[in-house]
């Protein structure tokens, strides 16, 4: 098959504006031709979205300018997520984007930490985390290069709001010969004989063809399943929350470098904010609360005056069983979803696209505009790989509770969990060892984060952290936390930062604290 | 109760390491160490060759190199060559080092795999430091700051068992290994079956509350615990008989073992610093013992084959249990094609003492050890199986038996996607890196169908000019570098001839 190849992304949003950028920006004219439908009747949530600190390896390998993005996406600095009343009402912790503390003896830190702990020492794991130290006082600065330096001990990310994230990728995308189409699709034409699709329908009677279709329509999954039946995987009874409710309010108080997660009676309830407004939701499950008591809870526990009606977002969590399958690769919503608790949806989608543009060969498709099953299967194994592991660790939040006050809670910690994750929390809770991958989402200090904020405590350190004596182990210890407070007293208040780095265009509603 | 003692049954060099490591990493803890001798071993052979890992056992045991390889005879090894792997007249290196250098994030293989495809065929070797030195039969450490060409490679080496134990044992006497005064008797369980205590030949009883075991295929502590599940990876790689010498000294030898197909196996040469070992890796299937002696004698007609080494492929299931962790062949069975035997027993103890129990009931350490070593053991069966499965086949019974069933699946998908793309994905634990994966793969002649597209548009960027700079470079720099030989007898200093 010549190039260019004929590229139709099906969908507008997060997902399709940034595979249609990434591809557009990765291959030049003469290898893609790209056309994304979307349709202006079918809306955007855009109340603001969280992302992790991978997005930025998306950016620069598409060459988008961080600072421009966040001006026009009224973008904050993300340290990490603050979650509160998950194991107990009351409890907070915040799961850092960066290390805590630092080796010693060539055994991991919270060993040694544990060890003093075992012998009486009460600070709090969070004391060893510049971007969690930071986050508690409201403070940001760009990390540093040299690995000596403590300011290089954390990554960040951004907090935006996605519709203007779409709009910019948009303009991106065009910018680079994306040609965009407004159109309802009402048809899906399969091929006879082997049902790769042929092309879409659209409501004005245009037939869309092309040789690999990017299904970004949402839940519904207009090609990958409503076309192509490719079959859904649930997860439901391990991460029961199957519905939100959304809304945008008014900023008060100082801007958090951070998002935050509160465990709620039948689920848990976002804050994320944005230059210009706070953007909230209410994640639950319909066995446990109705739409409108969550609809009124919401509403109840906002900070500012709420901006809008609550939106209702549905949901089943699960995996597509073929995130590509024939010519059809769903991204986003369409490839399947897990509740966004950590960020994920945007890495999801990220992972999708790139790993997409890194299997497509020189010669994509065969003569008959196939492409090669045994690239196919590996982008799936992959795919499958990484959303299992977000799988695992999302249960992890539901499942080490102690709470008994409502029946979600009780259902979530005395559900049965995968084997895999009871195998990881079991080694942790005998000697503090994290269970840890080449490949894939959250390394060891997110484990840790959780472990410790939802009081999954090891009966014991490992052995080999006493062989350093326990005067060296202090002195070091107290050397680490003195370290991050002094830098810590260079780090700007974040709002000052953003004020200076990137300050939104147009100029935000300021709230009304502020 | 926490471990106060680790008894390690066994013999060869494996058992040392254990005893010395172990020693080492709990000094703090007085751990108690003692070794138990249990004889020789079906798998006893004349020596060895180490991927460059045994540098990082030598770190862990606090063993200094030049002393290490005066005091052993060792050489040193830069690559392996297979000779007639494809048929008659093939031959390709796997060498300890990078293939060329990164270009801006894309592996330099990438550019030889496009040339190839695109009619202008390239080697591996023309671009790799450690070939040109092996070629030449030149050798020198890697030198430099890790970014530089002189620091590309590493090596391994080439040991002669006997006097390597023996150096071994003397470290870990040094470091307060204590020693069993008979061998092995038997097991004694207690009533929760895990090993009580060893009762020795001399009616000694030895307790302790850990057991290593490296007592071979045998597995004298973990087969008493009862009967025990493994995959039998026979059908795959049915080579399970070596013959093994010593030979005379090779003249000018380059720090390469030779590894040439043969009718029912294949036979090696090594060298060492006064001598050479040769040995003859065959499947008793198609080969009687006599028949495979007089192979290797026609071979290598300087040598005579004097030890019978006895194996089967396979792993077990459970590598640690109850209070017993099994170590190298009691472990996992696998033909030394590779050299990895002491370089997987090493992950094991390594892993073992990371997860070193806190009390003698540890089912959670377990499980998680017995998960990961099955990963890498599964992840060396495959890396050897690909020698056998890539490029042209070899004619003849044995060889078509090797391709005979379907690989597994772990392998075919990896073979899969690098026929497809060039793609080289790893999974989780694996010991050889997408380079060995690229040596052997290249080196056998197996080439992708195409390559992705965003590769070849990153390699467009690369100029010609700085190709062939690079490739005389390469061959300068090896030029430089002092006769192998020469080098090994350096270390051996003024005291050097005759070792052993």
């Amino acid at each position: 098959m010549p190039f260019p190849l004929r590229i139709v992304v099906v969908g507008g949003g997060t997902a399709g504006w940034m595979a249609a950028a990434a591809i557009a920006s990765v291959f030049g004219p003469a290898h893609r031709q790209i056309r994304l439908i979307e349709s202006s009747e079918i809306g955007i949530v855009g109340v603001g979205e969280a992302t992790l600190p991978h997005i930025r390896f998306f950016n620069r390998r598409i060459g988008i300018d961080e600072r421009e993005l966040m001006a026009k996406t009224q973008a904050t600095f993300k340290l990490g997520i603050e979650f509160c009343d998950w194991a107990r009402i009351g409890d907070s912790y915040i799961h850092p984007f960066g290390a805590y503390g630092s080796r010693l003896a060539g055994m991991p830190f919270h060993q040694f930490w544990l060890r003093q702990r075992e012998a009486g020492a009460t600070t709090d794991i969070g004391e060893y985390s510049l971007p969690i130290v930071a986050s508690r006082a409201n403070r940001f600065a760009l990390p540093a290069e040299d690995p000596a330096d403590v300011m290089s001990t954390f990554g960040y990310a951004f907090q935006f709001d996605a519709s203007l994230y779409a709009a910019y990728l948009r303009s991106f995308s065009e910018a680079r010969g994306v040609q965009r189409t407004d159109g309802k699709i009402v048809d899906v034409k399969l091929r006879p004989g082997d049902g790769w699709v042929e092309s879409v329908k659209l409501e004005s009677g245009e037939e869309v063809s092309g040789d690999l279709f990017i299904d970004c329509s949402g839940f519904r999954g207009l090609l990958i399943e409503q076309a192509l039946k490719t079959g859904y995987d649930e997860w439901t009874h391990w991460l029961p929350c199957n519905r939100a409710m959304a809304v945008p309010c008014e900023n008060s108080g100082p801007l958090t470098p951070y998002t935050r997660a509160t465990a709620r009676e039948a689920g848990w309830q976002w804050r994320i904010p944005l230059q210009h407004r706070m953007g909230n939701g209410y994640v639950y499950s319909s066995n446990f609360i109705s739409d409108d008591e969550a609809a009124s809870k919401l509403l109840a526990r906002l900070e500012g005056k709420a901006l809008a009606d609550p939106r209702p977002l549905r949901f089943v969590t699960g995996r597509r069983r073929q995130t590509w399958n024939r010519n059809v690769v769903a991204v986003g919503l369409a490839g399947g979803f897990l509740e966004p608790l950590e960020s994920t949806s945007i890495y999801l989608i990220q992972i999708a696209i790139t790993t997409l543009i890194d299997y497509l060969t020189e010669r994509p498709t065969d003569d008959q505009g196939r492409f090669d099953p045994r690239i196919v299967a590996a982008f799936n194994r992959w795919i499958e790989m990484e959303y299992d592991r977000v799988r695992d660790f999302l249960i992890l939040h539901y499942h080490a509770t102690e709470r008994d006050d409502t029946p979600l809670w009780n259902y979530c910690r005395t559900m049965r969990i995968p084997d895999s994750l009871a195998h990881k929390m079991e080694l942790f809770r005998e000697r503090g060892r994290v269970v840890t991958y080449k490949d894939g989402l959250f390394l060891e200090p997110s484990w840790l984060a959780v472990y410790f904020g939802q009081r999954v405590m090891p009966r014991s350190h490992e052995p080999g952290a006493d062989a350093v004596d326990a005067a060296t182990v202090g002195a070091q210890l107290a050397r680490m936390r003195e370290r991050i407070q002094m830098a810590l007293t260079r780090m700007p208040v974040h709002e000052d930062f953003l004020r200076a780095y990137c300050p939104a265009t147009p100029a935000p509603i300021v709230g009304t604290a502020r | 109760m926490s471990i106060r003692s680790v008894a390690v049954a066994g013999s060869g060099p494996m058992v040392w390491i254990a005893a010395s490591a172990l020693r080492r990493a709990f000094q703090h803890l007085q751990l108690d160490v003692c070794v138990v001798d249990t004889g020789a071993t079906r798998d006893a052979r004349i020596g060895r060759w180490t991927l460059p890992s045994q540098r990082g056992i030598h770190g862990l045991l606090g063993i200094a190199e030049p002393h290490f390889v005066q005091q052993t005879g060792a050489s040193f090894k830069l690559a392996s060559e297979h000779v007639g792997w494809q048929g008659e007249g093939s031959r390709f290196l796997h060498a300890h080092g990078e293939i060329g250098v990164d270009i801006g994030g894309t592996p330099f293989y990438k550019f030889l795999q496009r040339e190839t495809l695109a009619g202008r065929a390239e080697r591996p070797e023309s671009f790799s430091l450690a070939a040109a030195a092996a070629s030449l039969g030149r050798f020198a450490r890697p030198a430099g700051d890790g970014k530089s060409l002189a620091s590309s490679f590493t090596y391994g080496f080439h040991l002669e068992d006997v006097p390597f134990t023996q150096y071994l044992q003397a470290h870990a006497r040094r470091l307060g290994v204590r020693e069993a005064a008979a061998p092995l008797a038997e097991v004694e369980l207690d009533e929760a079956g895990a090993i009580r205590a060893l009762r020795l030949a001399d009616g000694g009883v030895l307790q302790a509350d850990y057991f290593v075991d490296c007592s071979g295929p045998e597995a004298r502590l973990l087969n008493a615990l009862g009967p025990a599940a493994r995959d039998d990876w026979s059908d795959w790689l049915p080579c399970d008989r070596m013959w093994s010498a010593l030979a005379p000294a090779i003249s000018h030898p380059p720090a390469v073992t030779r590894i040439v197909a043969g009718e029912s196996g294949w036979s090696w040469r090594a060298p060492l610093a006064n001598a050479s070992m040769a040995g003859y890796v065959y499947s008793s299937r198609f080969a009687s013992d006599d028949a495979a002696r007089a192979t290797l004698q026609r071979r290598e007609p300087s040598c005579s084959p004097s030890l019978l080494t006895h194996f089967s492929a396979g792993r077990r299931r459970q590598f640690w249990w109850r209070n017993c962790v099994g170590l190298g062949a009691a472990a996992v069975e696998l033909e030394p094609l590779v050299g990895a035997d002491l370089h997987l027993a090493q992950i094991g103890l390594a892993l073992f003492i990371e997860l070193f129990p806190l009390r003698r009931s540890s089912d959670v350490e377990a499980a998680e050890y017995n998960r990961l070593m099955a990963e890498n053991a599964d992840a060396l069966r495959d890396f050897t199986l690909a020698h056998y499965r890539a490029g042209a086949p070899r004619a003849g019974e044995f060889w078509a038996m090797t391709r005979a069933s379907a690989p597994p699946a772990r392998l075919a998908e990896k073979l899969e996607l690098y026929g497809a793309s060039g793609r080289i994905n790893l999974l989780d634990h694996e010991t050889f890196e997408e380079t060995d994966w690229a040596w052997i793969l290249m080196g056998a002649g197996c080439m992708p169908a195409t390559l992705e597209l965003q590769i070849l548009l990153r390699l467009a960027k690369l100029p010609a000019q700085q190709v062939n700079a690079l490739r005389a470079q390469i061959q300068q720099l090896a030029a430089s570098m002092p006769p192998h030989i020469e080098f090994v007898r350096r270390q051996a200093g003024p005291a050097a001839g005759g070792a052993h």
